[in-house]
């Protein structure tokens, strides 16, 4: 957009431009990381951060500074794994246990690659990898410890992945295998750091017992970033919604994308989006179990844009033919919103949920289960959040805003008296002012001679007004 | 349910059993239980089962004392389901006399007959209705909160069902009757096959072409539940009695059943209008939402107010009034996590399908009903 165009759309939508400057001017973060303090290797770590996430950069930077590099390390070695497995450049017999190894790989001091494709967006990151070893090498022993358990997971299972060959050709087919991968990409780093966070006495050791809260945030992010990205990936040929759900509206993948089909498409997207909300209360439950508000900061705003993010594609047409995301001012709301505590966070959802809710369509096949998971949301959110106390009500002091409106009879006494008061002080202002010795008679002739004489009839009708003069 | 045993419930006798929730709850008997079942209704025509089911059907007025107790001495019950209520439909003074009748006094007889009869288990039909007023919300309400009885309570018939529930209460190891154990029910908007009102009155609706306005902003949940569920809710809670029955000790406070009351619905609160949509939608619809015009609760009541005034002046009653606006604005739904944690119950159709199969009855009625004519 260039900038006359922004100017444009910025004075048709000024609350947009409202919530980007309250966010650029009033956020204040809860930690700064202190760049002078930093050794040459930290910071080079930070400028790959930078280079290579847009959307975690920024928060990762604001987190408790126990938690700061571990979890920016994390984010470079997982950010490199995946480099490595993008690559369709590498030869998948080297591929392959590159990937089962990179633990060790990232172990060895001065260890760097330069095989990426020149192509490969974050190959500089690998180029320069000596630098995220040698950090690696001063993070305290049980943070480590996760980052490397983690880490063999993720190789392993990205290595599995690449010589499947069977799920590189057909894609996936059961939702078992899609929540199987969605755990691969981002379950398995949700379970990294909610174990940072424990470990670091920055949550709630509990939400190691409900390791399930954990996988919902992976899975309810994961999801929601493949349905936004329907159309891209299949440009690049690859497919990740399951067949078990696409089959159901359509016989071809590809006839997804029919012009013709978009009814069926529709439909398709809106049992995806069903399939995804499911993990909305799970997702609120964990968070209500972190006791930081950096590292709450941290997991609630990718949380918020998901769930906005669902209620952009559902019943969304265009996600069929180009990408579609959420606006910069909806972003910097949401993260205004994201940065304050569970209640704000809920308030988010519920507010998300209704508007899906909102756009749902009855012939949809998921039309009533949709609903009903809107509802679910509302439902736990009341669960945390009750409105009523039964105490109160039992004792007869319901909440007045639960009261009831007053009933019609009273309404409409409201309405008349309001209109007779208009009207007394009306012939009050009009009888003072013939009493002070206005001249109505002329007004009226006045406006009829204004008018060219045209409303003789309509001065008729307004006899009453020379009533007035009985006052 | 195929592979475990199924579970034992001795004699049972469902009351109101050729009603719409009896007779689903003696089709789950015969389904999911072992046991014997006996049917004491007004008639027992309709909603009959086959003879080769085995169930032993007594017509009797359950005001009627002494029939009652000559067919609790033949049957001899373990457990008795006491669905038999009048339809809550109309509200005038010849109804308000039957639901004193049937509700009140019928279940005060029915309370008598078990104890002298020695039956173990007295499962009561109550209604979620007993906590609203009619007008103020019930946010994820649940048995915290209180009873709406006398002056507060707009619906006489929920007024009665709330004296019954307390009478059946009481009885729970009263001093004269201390092994009879109870519990009562309380479904929110039952609806499914056999149902005359929810769904029926949805469908006209539909069919008169009223289907494209709705009235305030739909964000308003509300409760809904298949009938199979909520049988399946009392026969959790009569399993859960016996148990009781069964065992030297009195359960801990938090586990108790016997004397409790328990709210069952879907599990699954829809925003109102959504849920008419689905109705509508089941039951052909073609539309979406692109031709609902959006009514303001405010200017639903005035035009509720006239219409009442207007069927007053005709002499009528009215079709559209303003109770009929405030509920389809009213959020009304419940937290059941009580019943889930002490009976153990959970939901066995989901609302979809409850809806899908309510619908098609509804429908199949209505074909039949025109074939006649």
């Amino acid at each position: 957009m260039g900038a006359a165009q922004k100017a444009i759309y910025f004075l048709f939508h000024p609350n947009q431009l409202r919530s980007i400057i309250q966010w650029k001017v009033w956020h204040e973060p809860v930690h700064r990381r202190d760049a002078s303090k930093e050794t040459a290797t930290e910071k080079a770590c930070f400028h790959y951060l930078n280079l290579t996430s847009r959307s975690f950069s920024a928060v990762i930077q604001e987190l408790n500074p126990e938690l700061l590099m571990p979890i920016c390390l994390f984010y470079l070695v997982l950010r490199g794994l995946d480099t490595i497995e993008d690559d369709m450049t590498i030869d998948i017999k080297e591929k392959e246990p590159l990937l089962r190894k990179f633990h060790e790989l990232m172990e060895q001091d001065g260890w760097t690659f330069d095989k990426n494709g020149p192509n490969e967006k974050d190959r500089d990151l690998l180029v320069h990898f000596d630098n995220i070893v040698t950090e690696l090498k001063k993070v305290k022993k049980p943070y480590y410890d996760i980052i490397k358990d983690i880490t063999v997971k993720m190789g392993n299972g990205m290595a599995d992945y690449a010589v499947n060959a069977e799920h590189n050709i057909n894609g996936v087919n059961t939702i078992a295998e899609y929540e199987l991968y969605c755990h691969y990409v981002a379950g398995l780093v949700g379970e990294g750091l909610t174990r940072l966070f424990v470990e670091s006495q920055l949550a709630n050791p509990q939400l190691l017992v409900r390791m399930d809260l954990t996988e919902s945030m992976g899975q309810f992010l994961q999801k929601t970033n493949i349905i936004r990205d329907v159309h891209e990936d299949w440009l690049d040929k690859r497919r990740f919604w399951p067949k078990e759900i696409w089959n159901k509206y359509v016989d071809n993948w590809d006839d997804l994308f029919a012009p013709a089909n978009r009814e069926k498409a529709l439909q398709c997207s809106s049992d995806m989006v069903l399939n995804a909300l499911k993990h909305g209360e799970e997702c609120l439950f964990y968070m209500a179990g972190i006791r930081d508000q950096s590292v709450f900061n941290f997991v609630a705003i990718p949380q918020s844009m998901a769930i906005a993010t669902l209620e952009l594609v559902f019943r969304n047409p265009a996600i069929f033919e180009r990408n579609v995301k959420i606006t910069k001012g909806d972003a910097c709301q949401l993260m205004m919103e994201s940065t304050q505590n569970l209640r704000v966070v809920c308030d988010v959802f519920r507010r998300y949920a209704r508007r899906i809710h909102k756009k749902n369509d009855p012939r949809d096949p998921n039309f009533l289960a949709i609903s009903a998971q809107c509802g679910k949301i509302e439902q736990f959110i009341e669960s945390i959040f009750p409105t009523q106390d039964p105490k109160k009500i039992a004792a007869g002091k319901a909440d007045a805003k639960n009261e009831p409106g007053m009933n019609t009879a009273e309404a409409v006494m409201l309405v008349l008296s309001a209109l007779s008061t208009l009207v007394l002080i009306g012939l009050l202002m009009v009888g003072i002012a013939w009493y002070m010795g206005a001249k109505l008679d002329g007004y009226w002739d006045d406006l009829d001679k204004a008018l060219g004489g045209s409303i003789k009839t309509t001065t008729i009708a307004a006899v009453p007004v020379r009533g007035r003069d009985e006052l | 349910m195929v592979t475990a045993k199924k579970p034992e419930l001795g004699s049972v006798m469902v009351i109101g059993g050729c009603g719409f929730l009896g007779h689903h709850v003696v089709r789950l008997l015969l389904r999911d239980y072992s046991c014997s079942v006996s049917v004491v209704d007004l008639r027992c025509t309709r909603n009959r089962r086959p003879d080769s089911d085995g169930v032993a059907y007594h017509e009797a007025d359950i005001t009627d004392a002494a029939k009652l107790e000559s067919i609790f001495a033949q049957a001899k019950p373990d457990v008795v389901i006491h669905t038999a209520s009048p339809p809550a439909q109309s509200n005038d003074s010849v109804s308000h006399a039957l639901f004193k009748k049937v509700n009140v006094d019928g279940t005060a007889a029915i309370v008598k007959a078990c104890q002298k009869a020695a039956v173990k288990a007295l499962v009561y039909t109550s209604s979620a209705s007993v906590m609203s007023d009619n007008k103020s919300d019930l946010i994820n309400a649940d048995e915290r909160w209180p009873l709406v009885r006398g002056d507060n309570q707009s619906e006489y018939y929920s007024e009665t069902k709330a004296a019954a529930e307390v009478l059946v209460l009481a009885a729970n190891r009263a001093p004269d009757a201390p092994s009879l154990l109870t519990c009562a029910i309380r479904p929110s908007g039952i609806m499914g096959e056999g149902d005359t009102m929810v769904l029926y009155h949805l469908i006209n609706i539909l069919h008169q072409g009223r289907s494209g306005v709705q009235v305030g902003d739909n964000d308003n949940l509300f409760d809904f539940t298949y009938v199979e569920n909520v049988a399946h809710g009392h026969l959790l809670a009569a399993r859960a009695l016996l148990l009781t029955a069964a065992s030297k000790t009195i359960p801990l406070d938090n586990e108790r059943v016997d004397g409790e009351a328990f709210l069952i619905t879907n599990d699954s609160p829809v925003y109102f209008w959504d849920f008419a949509r689905a109705v509508w939608a089941a039951a052909g619809s073609p539309h979406g939402t692109e031709h609902v015009r959006v009514l303001p609760r405010s200017l639903g009541m005035v035009l509720g107010y006239f219409s009442e005034w207007f069927f007053w002046a005709i002499n009528k009653p009215p079709t559209f009034n303003r109770q009929r606006i405030v509920y389809s604005c009213m959020t009304r739904y419940y937290d059941i996590s009580k019943a889930k944690r002490r009976l153990g119950y959970k939901p066995l159709v989901s609302l979809d399908e409850g809806v899908r199969r309510s619908v098609k009855w509804t429908l199949e009625q209505q074909e039949g009903l025109k074939k006649k004519e």
